[in-house]
């Protein structure tokens, strides 16, 4: 098991590879480069942190998103895309108008690394973005297991789930920890009881767009968010409430780690 | 468990009551396209009444869950399961209905409440990753993933 450690999107991604010895040491760097520019691509056409990147520039009125580079309109349409996927409550627009892909872009940066890692032919492989993570294979012929945290006290775990062989993602949102990108689009939180409001939300899924966009909208939408996401997509959950309480299906039940 | 021909004829009766519940008309067999069945043993309880009931002591047997058929009515699937106790429905629940944009939806995909002592086992020496809220760079040198990438890189 190798890990490799390097910041992007303003947050820190931890790769880890179960055996880089099909990979001749310079594949493995050159690898690794392919990965960290996954990252670097979308951010320099998507931060908002960047007054530089194209986003910025349509956030400022100097270029239309039509006009836009095909990455930042390939995002934008796959938002709107999510945003009527969970009935408005996920949407690339924050309340003052401006176009923000943040809630997307990191988990499809993250994607693009599992593609970049697969072609090397890195076939086990963990990649963990700020706390989103995705897995593919597993070492030792056993599986991934992915601690969920508890946001009441993050060095403690709420449970682990297990994922692997087939690729799996594990994403986790939460209103603790710079949530700022999460936009609460139909009802305010103040409007609802705190046992409806979801504190953080942790998705398993097939793939991580999905995954990290459904748990942004169920903490975004609360309860009502929560069961339209079971209903409507093959998901695993695990939501805290703002009472303390927890709430967890099937799907993610059958992935505990006892 | 016991299953006999008198219980399935029960579970398919209330199909039909819980398709006349969802489609809220009310009626124990709604018009139109709705599935006619057999008449059964406990005719006349509907969904509603069926929650408060209990079983009678001196009846020994534990109770007896049978999956009614699914259904397909023109709103969408339907199936429910009812729980059996002394010949009476003490529960009927749903695991196939239709939602508000008339497609069928899994209800036993939904999440229900769960005790944190329940899914507590995993302490964070036996995980790859956390995953959590999104961190910051320099929350990151504070958090549990950081402490298991320190570890993994003396491994």
């Amino acid at each position: 098991m190798a890990v490799h450690v390097f910041d992007a999107m303003g947050t820190t991604v931890s790769i880890r590879t179960v055996d880089d010895s099909t990979v001749p040491g310079a594949g493995l760097a050159r690898t690794l480069d392919e990965v960290r520019a996954c990252f670097e691509r979308l951010e320099q056409a998507c931060s908002l942190y960047r007054p530089d990147s194209e986003l910025s520039r349509v956030a400022r009125g100097e270029l239309s998103v039509r006009d836009a580079s095909r990455v930042v309109r390939d995002a934008y349409a796959a938002a709107l895309d999510w945003r009527t996927r969970t009935m408005g409550t996920f949407t690339p627009h924050r309340p003052d108008g401006v176009v923000d892909l943040s809630g997307l872009v990191k988990a499809e940066a993250i994607a693009g690394a599992g593609d970049v890692l697969r072609s090397a032919g890195i076939s086990s492989f963990a990649v963990n973005a700020g706390g989103d993570v995705l897995t593919s294979g597993a070492p030792g012929g056993g599986y991934w297991t992915t601690g969920i945290s508890d946001p009441a006290d993050r060095t403690r775990l709420l449970a682990g789930v297990r994922s692997g062989p087939a690729p799996g993602a594990v994403a986790t949102s939460g209103s603790s920890e710079r949530g700022a990108h999460i936009w609460t689009a139909p009802a305010p939180p103040e409007g609802r009881r705190p046992a409806d409001v979801v504190v953080q939300a942790t998705v398993l899924a097939d793939d991580i767009v999905t995954a990290d966009v459904l748990a942004t909208a169920i903490v975004a939408g609360g309860r009502a968010a929560l069961d339209h996401a079971t209903d409507t997509a093959p998901i695993g959950v695990l939501a805290v409430f703002a009472d303390g309480d927890l709430a967890a299906n099937a799907r993610l039940r059958r992935r505990i780690v006892r | 468990m016991r299953r006999s021909s008198a219980v399935i004829l029960v579970s398919a009766s209330t199909v039909t009551l819980g398709a006349g519940w969802l489609l809220g008309s009310g009626e124990a067999f709604p018009r139109g396209d709705a599935p006619t069945v057999a008449p059964t043993a406990t005719p006349g309880r509907s969904a509603d009444e069926t929650g408060s009931a209990t079983s009678d002591p001196s009846e020994p047997p534990g109770p007896v869950v049978v999956d009614g058929a699914i259904v397909d009515t023109k709103y969408g699937t339907v199936q429910v399961q009812v729980v059996i106790e002394a010949d009476v429905i003490v529960d009927v629940v749903a695991l196939k209905l239709t939602d508000s944009s008339e497609t069928s939806v899994e209800v036993s995909a939904r999440a229900a409440p769960i005790l944190r002592e329940e899914i507590l086992a995993a302490q964070s020496s036996v995980v790859e990753n956390v995953s959590g809220a999104t961190y910051t760079s320099e929350a990151y040198r504070t958090s549990v993933q950081a402490a298991l990438d320190a570890v993994g890189f003396e491994g």
